[in-house]
């Protein structure tokens, strides 16, 4: 979506942008530090009707709504189930029928029953909703694989699903962005989902076994999808985040706003996730002696700049409305090497749009940042924390 | 995106003065339809419908499936609307316009979420096999009031519509041809009509029935209300436009439901005539199938 | 499940225990949104919806055939037309309705619903001072429980008056129902007013939208079988209902200003010396 995205700046203001955002410190428009992130609020739990929700508004009055709703769904069954189990006469939803008649297929696959603990990625069903755009917009569809992507990347979300052998969660993620899309979305996005994930709630499961699951009616008793450890209250393991950061001549920018964005050499969205296995030490002392988290890169996107679209800007020497008039009077092929210098030099205070791909170094450094201890990763989780999410 | 040419300020203020005036450009009275013909076809379930210089073509057709998942016990029922380039150049194959997905929601509203085919009728075997009944409209000369032509096709043709007759004998389902067995007509339980009625002017308060192009082209609102001769309302659609008067509303339904028992009558008489049209030739041709065998034996 | 209407014949209350001319709670916020020109927040009951309002501005690249509601009033199109565009979106949240069911963008039934709002809208807002431009009018439904489109007239209305688009007057909606099935011809039959979802699944109903206090009639839509009899008892409690809808949104459109009265937001002569002008 960056990419259609119409940034009404002129070839000056744009070759301004750049200029600001390349100095040390860059100087950012709002006034923010460049691994700043906007402010925002946030409140859970807003729609009863789903397992889990949040909505988030960042200071720019950007706002969205994630609702999470989960339904029992049969498992699609391996050959060797067959014999422990008669399916026919358990009562059976509809879509589970739908599944039985694919089932045929799928027993001569045989395939091995090593991962049982393991989910499919099938289970997962997310939507990004923005306005104005269809639903099959590339735009749209690329968002919401970037957000899908970041949560089914290490396979263990899924496991979360999983209700028996035979039976697992089948979790929808319906993502609204509620205010029109005045900044490219992804942050503010994967923030409000991360949150709705960290409110979802499951019924409690009381049958026993392989046996068709039944649930405790008790709402009060639901387990949270993302388990709290009953001591402390807090969540051991996170939701991944996805982190939308841009490079603009040496700097690095977190959360880059619209007409940022309309000058970047690369931008990058990146999900991290929060490693629980690797983390020992007891996280209660928040003070200096907090090693950070450990973080766990899950994955990388590039997105398409929209700078790469934008006019470029004229430098005086070759614009005749400055008086150098022998420009115009020279014929069209004098004319041409003319304007590919101009395309391929650069001008100081002329604007031209990058071309080409981003440097492995650049790239590097990029991840780095992000993943660094303490840094902006870091800072967004212990902020999110900070959100009530009971 | 083609357009269709807008008429000019001028047609447009002499339609409207003329209202004023309660005259129509075609000197019919407010509340007049245009002359309504039906033609069927040679097949069963084709209908060709003509008011003034509208013309619809409805084709029923019906096909062995499989029900929905959801719903085991029911046939499929469908009706396609499809606005050509032939009928205006403002319509394009494959990408509905607003005109187009409103005719199919109305229709859709008026004969299928009103119950007028018994679906159930339609299921042969519980969530094995049923009948889907799909009527398909095409719209061949568009000349204002598409809808109260395309609803009249449709009932018409579902009415005129014959299906093969089936069987059920020891759970073997048996479908004959027209040879073996005369085909078998829907099970029809109401027919509804649309009434399509234009407000003009600021406030809406000249209503009138059966709007030409021309006349829908400057029209402030409409309004269309499907009836049955039982009087019961099948569906309004008000969908926005001028504001009315509540009361002249409910005057316009009483209207409507005249002209809905109006159409009724008139659908009736044209498939008794039918009827008999094909009786008689289908017992003749019988016969004298029967008499050319005889001297071969 | 049949509604059982023996419950209501014997104590005259209704499954949610209101009475037969009583509407459910409605709970309204307009200026939700920072980034928007107008927006609005609506509950009718149960059902939730969203509204945000951008413009009048310049129209932008047309996107998506089907996501884009109708014209104007005046049937004009695009950025020629002498009249503003109205354009309505409407996007059904996946976790809106009990069991989870999507609607695509291409829905007949959100396109309808679009069309209509987008044409009573149009009859109303004053869009012939913005000529060449376009109002963007997106509404999200976050809970469903009947009267959608009723709840949807009401949100866009307050999004369209927090927007400050010179309108006539308020366009209101509600719905209205019959307590006999259409098969019954009942003649001791109750209209209802302000459906939730149980009603409308098995009474007939329909949905009014008035203007002002008037009793002139913008919208009304009725999809559902039912005796002509009928229709002037609930039209009658429609209509009723819509000016009590009204009279609620007024008083939060009122509370709004007062507070930005109070915080000085608005410049207080001015501000009221406008109102009384109109």
């Amino acid at each position: 979506m960056a990419s259609s995205q119409h940034v009404l700046l002129s070839p000056a203001e744009l070759s301004y942008l750049h200029s600001s955002l390349s100095l040390t410190p860059p100087l950012r428009p709002d006034g923010r530090s460049p691994t700043q992130y906007r402010p925002l609020s946030a409140e859970t739990g807003i729609l009863p009707g789903t397992n889990g929700s949040a909505r988030i508004c960042f200071a720019d009055g950007t706002e969205a709504i994630v609702g999470v709703k989960a339904e029992v769904e049969k498992t699609k069954r391996r050959w060797d189930d067959d014999t422990i189990f008669s399916e026919n006469n358990h009562h059976q939803q509809q879509q589970q029928q739908q599944q039985q008649q694919q089932e045929g297929e799928e027993e001569n696959e045989g395939r091995n029953n090593n991962d049982e603990e393991g989910g499919s990625s099938d289970w997962v069903e997310l939507t990004v909703e923005i306005p104005g755009y269809r639903d099959d917009d590339s735009g749209t569809v690329f968002l919401g694989q970037m957000l899908s992507e970041a949560l089914l990347a290490d396979g263990g979300f899924v496991k979360r699903l999983r209700i028996n052998r035979r039976f697992h969660w089948k979790l929808f993620l319906d993502i609204l962005l509620i205010s029109p899309p005045l900044s490219y979305p992804l942050p503010l996005l994967s923030l409000t989902t991360h949150l709705a994930l960290l409110a979802t709630r499951l019924p409690k499961l009381k049958s026993e076994g392989d046996e068709d699951p039944f649930f405790d009616d008790d709402w009060a008793a639901a387990p949270y999808l993302y388990a709290r450890d009953p001591a402390t209250k807090r969540v051991a393991e996170r939701p991944p985040v996805t982190l939308l950061v841009m490079a603009v001549g040496g700097n690095i920018i977190f959360d880059p706003s619209k007409e940022e964005l309309a000058v970047a050499d690369v931008v990058l969205a990146v999900s991290v996730g929060d490693d629980a296995q690797g983390k020992g030490e007891d996280r209660m002392d928040v003070d200096g002696s907090n090693p950070g988290r450990n973080l766990k890169l899950l994955s990388i996107r590039t997105v398409d700049p929209p700078s790469r679209l934008t006019p470029p800007g004229v430098a005086n020497a070759a614009n005749s409305a400055y008086g150098h008039a022998q420009v115009v009077n020279t014929g069209a092929n004098q004319k041409m090497p003319e304007a590919r210098q101009t395309e391929s030099e650069a001008v100081e205070g002329v604007w031209k749009p990058p071309r080409g791909g981003a440097k492995a170094v650049v790239m590097g450094a990029l991840v780095q940042k992000v993943l660094v201890r303490g840094g902006v990763a870091d800072e967004v989780l212990d902020a999110l924390e900070g959100v009530d999410t009971s | 995106m083609p357009r269709e040419a807008e008429p000019s300020l001028n047609e447009k203020q002499f339609v409207l003065q003329a209202l004023q005036d309660s005259v129509r450009l075609d000197g019919r009275e407010l509340e007049q339809y245009r002359p309504l013909e039906l033609t069927f076809g040679d097949q069963y379930g084709v209908a060709d419908v003509t008011l003034g210089k509208t013309r619809v073509l409805a084709k029923a057709s019906a096909e062995l499936t499989v029900p929905y998942a959801d719903r085991p016990l029911d046939g499929i029922f469908n009706i396609a609307t499809e606005l050509s380039p032939m009928t205006s150049p403002a319509f394009e194959v494959n990408r509905p316009t607003e005109t187009e997905v409103l005719i199919s929601r109305l229709l859709e509203k008026t004969v299928r979420r009103s119950g007028a085919l018994d679906t159930e009728s339609l299921c042969l075997v519980a969530g094995q096999k049923c009948w889907s009944i799909r009527v398909d409209v095409h719209v061949l000369s568009h000349d204002g009031n598409l809808i109260d032509a395309a609803c009249f096709a449709v009932v018409a043709a579902l009415r005129h519509f014959r299906k093969p007759d089936t069987s059920m004998e020891g759970g073997v389902l048996t479908v004959y041809t027209p040879a073996e067995r005369e085909p078998v007509p829907l099970s029809w339980l109401h027919s509804p009509f649309c009434v399509t009625w234009s407000f003009f002017g600021e406030e809406g308060d000249i209503a009138v029935l059966d709007a030409t192009w021309m006349e829908e082209q400057v029209r402030s609102g409409s309004c269309t209300v499907s009836l049955n001769q039982h009087g019961e309302i099948c569906q309004i659609a008000k969908l926005g436009g001028v504001p009315v008067e509540a009361v002249s509303l409910l005057h316009c339904t009483n209207v409507a439901l005249v002209k809905a028992k109006d159409m009724s009558s008139k659908l009736d008489r044209w498939l008794a005539e039918d009827a008999k049209r094909r009786d008689k030739g289908g017992l003749l041709a019988e016969l004298s199938a029967e008499n050319d065998r005889v001297p071969d034996m | 499940m049949p509604l059982d209407t023996s419950t209501y014949n014997l104590a005259l209350l209704r499954v949610d225990g209101r009475r037969w001319n009583e509407l459910r709670r409605i709970h309204a916020q307009i200026r939700t949104q920072a980034a928007a020109d107008g927006s609005s927040y609506l509950e009718m009951g149960h059902t939730k919806v969203m509204c945000v309002v951008t413009g009048p501005s310049e129209p932008g690249p047309r996107r998506g055939v089907a996501g884009a509601g109708g014209g104007g009033g005046g049937g004009g199109a695009g950025g020629q037309s002498k009249e503003a565009e109205v354009v309505v979106n409407i996007v059904i949240a996946g976790f809106s309705s009990v069991d989870r069911k999507r609607r695509g963008r291409g829905d007949k039934r959100t396109l309808e619903m679009q069309s209509t709002l987008s044409n009573t809208l149009a009859a109303t807002l004053h869009t012939h001072l913005f000529p060449h431009s376009q109002i963007n009018i997106s509404l999200h439904v976050l809970s469903q429980d009947g009267s959608l489109l009723a709840a949807l007239i009401n949100a866009a209305t307050l999004a369209c008056v927090d927007a400050g688009i010179p309108m006539t007057d308020y366009v209101t909606a509600c719905t209205a129902g019959s307590t006999s099935t259409y098969a019954a011809n009942d003649e001791g039959a109750d209209p209802l007013l302000d459906l939730n979802h149980q009603e409308e699944q098995e009474l007939p109903g329909l949905t009014v939208a008035t203007l002002g206090d008037s009793d002139k009639v913008v919208a009304l839509v009725c999809e559902s079988r039912v005796q002509i009899s009928r229709l002037e008892g609930m039209l009658a409690v429609g209509v009723d209902g819509c000016k009590q809808v009204r009279e609620i949104l007024d008083q939060v459109i009122k509370a709004q200003g007062q507070k930005m009265i109070l915080e000085g937001t608005v410049d207080k002569g001015t501000g009221l010396n406008d109102m009384d002008l109109d």
